[in-house]
């Protein structure tokens, strides 16, 4: 185990033993443990939001609609039906999960500021519904937890365990810590698996997260339903130990926020930060508003706006992401060093070219009155190399989104031989990788957050089952790919070679079969293009067949089988480079026909 | 009986009123492109500065609009200026917890000030009914729509007609090329910061006759203007205007025909629907969603 997790351990043993044992014996424990068990919901509630507000980057501002849920279920079951919380507790979280899914549904595609305000938006309707259905919910008068019941055998006391509901606070404590643990549980392992960087990859870069396999949609509905049902799991408990709840508290705009700015204080995105901004702020809070007494009614929250924004100008990475780096060296190295790059196995020989394995058809895309691809039809054979060249403006990246459904045809189709010999015709980019095709963009788009490592992780764990699986997967493909020395750097600090060779290391780790290379060279100064080249040989013989789009005459002369010309969307030729190279309309294209008369 | 002319004519003057206050933020929203999410709670300072004005100082409420107008400038344009400014290229994330937290502190300062207590500035003047052909609407309602129309033709005027009006539509366009025509885009920033504020602070001193301040007033205006703004395209003057008699209407006969206390929710569900089918709303301006 890591140093920091076995510190992350130790204190939170000592943030529990503090009011279960430790202040009972020299203070008034019922103030002190009513404050930790705000301080365990805070925290737990945190953290469920940091799933979808940090990991995923989906900045909801309406989380306590989950809350109040899980509240409501539990009060009303216990009330109407004498169902006991633990069980009104899961069908909250059920319903809530359900409630998260389908509102966020609509407003995923939605980003920055509109899908806050959309989640905004949510909560209120969902508050002034509870408050106008009173015959259910008890409307804006709120609805007491019921500690008696009548029944057949008289009256029943509804108090102990079973009812979650004590004299004592030691058990509120317990059970108020165990959500936090729970949470931190739930985060903890979806932060160290595949899921946890297929969210970091759709917070980073939606388009290379789809280029990588992730289903974005499904992966940020993964994430609020995971973190609705926690958020609600913890208002089943907070409204029973509340003794009372409402609209105004329960779906409460200010509580959503106050959540959102504690995983933001502490550290957005972490697994420690929403723990670390609760502590810190709550605590500060309450000794203020203790320090100038009852009449200073609303100091808490000033003090929470103050510090946010100064936390904001200060520190936007939170207080854990601005220690990290200093934690870490106190840790000692997290990663072991990197293994010495594996020799390249030169005696391989090419293997020989195939069946088709990609068809396009008759593909034509229009763009208002612009037709950028007009029906174009192409076949790429296993194994080979086929380059696609054109003068600028001529169609080619279109043509590359086509290829790997980034954008639907206008008419015509894609179809792909998957690994299982079988042809399918993918709908969208995710299912074009799950088909075995990678790409890599013409405009770099890295996971600029994260580093070079994380970049590869992410296409690696299109296969990888386990994070050491992926990572050795992405030290194996760095090296390859000329990286291995700045696995550690943040991907945004590459020069832009190191950003083309990310593009392409990211694609290679996915192990693609086929691999769409748009532009990998262009920029680059010659000798890195002479890498360039050597590497896509390489990639080449180890069985993937590929496209390239390449400005750059002599390296796409130099690698490709065959050559297919675009020009205003049309295909105007295709051949052999030697072909092409003599070819008089390809000449007329790039140069224009002064030149063809003149050298004639 | 005349209901629906009376509530039409209600719905359009409270529209008039929701103008005033959401040409501010889409004002802001379409040149400095960042969402204020603090906006309602500087209407709120608004409204209690016209109170103090009015109750401490006897100034007239309708009066109070030049000094309002002139502190909420400047507020506006500090705020621009020291939280905003720092954070022009941090994560779009970021911004919206800089603003939530303005708009947080500004809530509790008023309640540690003020109390929760409401605070009506005293214009009787205002709340009498005017009557014309079977209709009957207060004049402070009047004055409201007047203004608010006069206001934005002015805005307007100002943006199209004059120099800075114009430097202030290049920085919107393209804020990377404005500085090459010499434009100083962080005071282009300030100034529209500055001016979507003070139109707040004249919505506040208009409408303080008719809305009593406290501490919370402001969230109920705030997602009412972003229901607007969004309606009517995030940074499009007149579709603000618009979604603002739009939503006055909804507003109005939602009140009436559905359930008071639903006529919210039915206008959120209409936001809900414009972000999901037509996220760049009825006057949409290019990129904003």
């Amino acid at each position: 185990m890591r140093p920091l997790s076995i510190a992350g351990l130790a204190a939170l043993a000592l943030l529990f033993a503090l009011p279960y044992w430790i202040i009972p014996l020299i203070a008034d424990a019922g103030f002190w443990q009513h404050v930790f068990v705000t301080i365990f919901v805070y925290a737990a509630m945190a953290t469920a939001w940091n799933i979808v507000g940090g990991f995923a980057g989906q900045l909801s501002l309406g989380h306590t609609i989950f809350y109040g849920i899980g509240a409501y279920a539990a009060v009303l079951l216990n009330q109407h039906f004498g169902i006991i919380p633990w069980f009104g507790m899961l069908a909250g979280a059920a319903v809530s999960a359900a409630a998260g899914v389908l509102v966020s549904w609509p407003c995923l595609r939605l980003r920055g500021p509109f899908y806050t305000l959309s989640t905004i938006a949510f909560l209120e309707v969902v508050r002034l519904l509870a408050i106008h259905f009173k015959d259910f919910t008890g409307g804006s008068a709120g609805i007491p937890v019921p500690m008696f019941a009548t029944t057949a055998t008289g009256m029943e006391q509804r108090i102990g365990w079973a009812w979650m509901l004590f004299r004592e606070r030691e058990n509120t404590v317990l059970i108020a810590f165990g959500l936090l643990v729970l949470c931190i549980a739930v985060a903890t392992l979806i932060r160290r698996s595949r899921f946890g960087y297929a969210l970091l990859a759709v917070r980073e870069r939606e388009d290379a997260a789809e280029a990588v396999g992730v289903n974005t949609t499904r992966v940020k509905l993964a994430a609020v339903a995971v973190s609705a049902a926690l958020t609600s799991l913890v208002g089943s408990f907070h409204g029973i130990y509340l003794n009372f709840i409402e609209p105004e508290t329960m779906f409460s705009l200010a509580t959503a926020i106050q959540l959102a700015m504690f995983a933001l204080i502490g550290g957005l995105g972490t697994v420690a930060g929403p723990v670390a901004g609760t502590l810190l702020v709550v605590p500060i809070a309450e000794a203020a508003r203790g320090w100038l007494g009852a009449t200073a009614n609303g100091l808490h929250g000033l003090v929470y706006g103050l510090v946010l924004v100064g936390i904001v100008l200060t520190m936007p990475q939170g207080i854990v992401g601005a220690l990290k780096p200093r934690f870490a060296l106190w840790a000692g190295p997290a990663h072991r060093p990197p293994p010495a790059a594996p020799a390249r196995d030169e005696a391989r020989a090419r293997p020989p070219i195939g069946e088709p394995i990609l068809e396009a058809r008759n593909l034509t895309r229009r763009f208002g009155g612009l037709v950028a691809t007009n029906d174009v039809s192409l076949t790429l054979r296993e194994g080979e190399v086929l380059g696609i060249i054109g003068p600028n403006g001529a169609g080619k990246t279109t043509l590359f989104n086509l290829l790997s459904g980034f954008l639907p045809p206008n008419e015509g189709s894609v179809r792909v031989r998957d690994a299982s010999g079988q042809w399918v015709t993918p709908d969208a980019p995710h299912g074009f990788a799950d088909a075995g095709v990678g790409r890599t963009f013409q405009i770099v788009q890295p996971f600029a957050g994260l580093s070079v490592r994380e970049n590869i992780m992410l296409g690696a764990f299109h296969h990888a089952r386990s994070r050491a699986e992926a990572e050795a997967e992405a030290e194996r493909v760095a090296a390859l790919c000329g990286l291995g020395h700045l696995l550690d750097l943040e991907a945004r600090s590459l020069t832009v070679g190191g950003a083309k060779r990310l593009e392409v290391a990211r694609a290679l780790a996915m192990r693609p079969r086929i691999l769409l290379l748009d532009e990998v060279m262009a920029g680059l100064n010659p000798s890195d293009v002479a890498l360039a080249v050597e590497l896509v040989r390489t990639i080449r013989d180890s069985g993937v067949s590929i496209i390239a789009i390449e400005h750059v005459m002599a390296a796409i002369m130099a690698i490709s089988d065959r050559i297919v010309v675009i020009n205003s969307g049309r295909m105007i030729a295709e051949g052999s480079p030697e072909a092409i190279a003599k070819d008089r309309t390809v000449i007329e294209a790039y140069l224009g026909e002064e030149y063809v008369a003149a050298s004639a | 009986m005349e209901v629906l002319p009376q509530l039409i004519v209600n719905g359009l003057l409270l529209g008039g009123a929701f103008a005033l206050i959401s040409i501010g933020l889409t004002l802001v929203f379409g040149i400095v492109r960042v969402v204020n999410f603090a906006h309602g709670e500087l209407f709120m300072a608004g409204l209690f500065g016209a109170w103090l004005l009015s109750s401490k100082v006897g100034l007239t409420p309708y009066l109070a609009a030049v000094p309002l107008v002139v502190i909420l400038f400047a507020a506006g344009a500090a705020m621009q200026r020291f939280i905003i400014q720092p954070l022009m290229d941090a994560d779009p994330h970021i911004q919206i917890f800089a603003t939530v937290g303005v708009g947080t502190a500004l809530i509790n300062l008023a309640l540690i000030l003020f109390g929760a207590d409401i605070r009506t500035s005293e214009l009787p003047w205002a709340r009498e009914p005017v009557r014309f052909a079977g209709l009957s609407v207060a004049r402070g309602f009047l004055v409201a729509f007047a203004v608010s129309m006069v206001a934005t033709a002015a805005l307007v005027l100002f943006l199209k007609r004059t120099h800075l009006g114009r430097a202030i539509r290049a920085v919107a366009q393209n804020r990377n090329a404005a500085p090459l025509m010499g434009i100083d885009v962080p005071r282009i920033y300030i100034i529209t910061f500055g001016i979507g504020s003070a139109c707040v602070g004249l919505a506040a001193a208009v409408l303080s006759p008719l809305f009593p301040a406290f501490p919370t007033v402001g969230t109920y205006f705030a997602l009412t203007a972003f229901v607007i703004v969004v309606l009517g395209g995030m940074g499009s003057l007149e579709g603000a205007v618009a979604g603002a008699l739009i939503i006055g209407l909804v507003d109005s006969l939602a009140g009436y025909y559905v359930a008071p206390d639903l006529k919210e929710v039915v206008y959120f569900l209409i936001f809900l629907l414009i972000l999901v089918l037509k996220p760049a709303g009825l006057f949409g301006v290019r990129g904003s969603e």
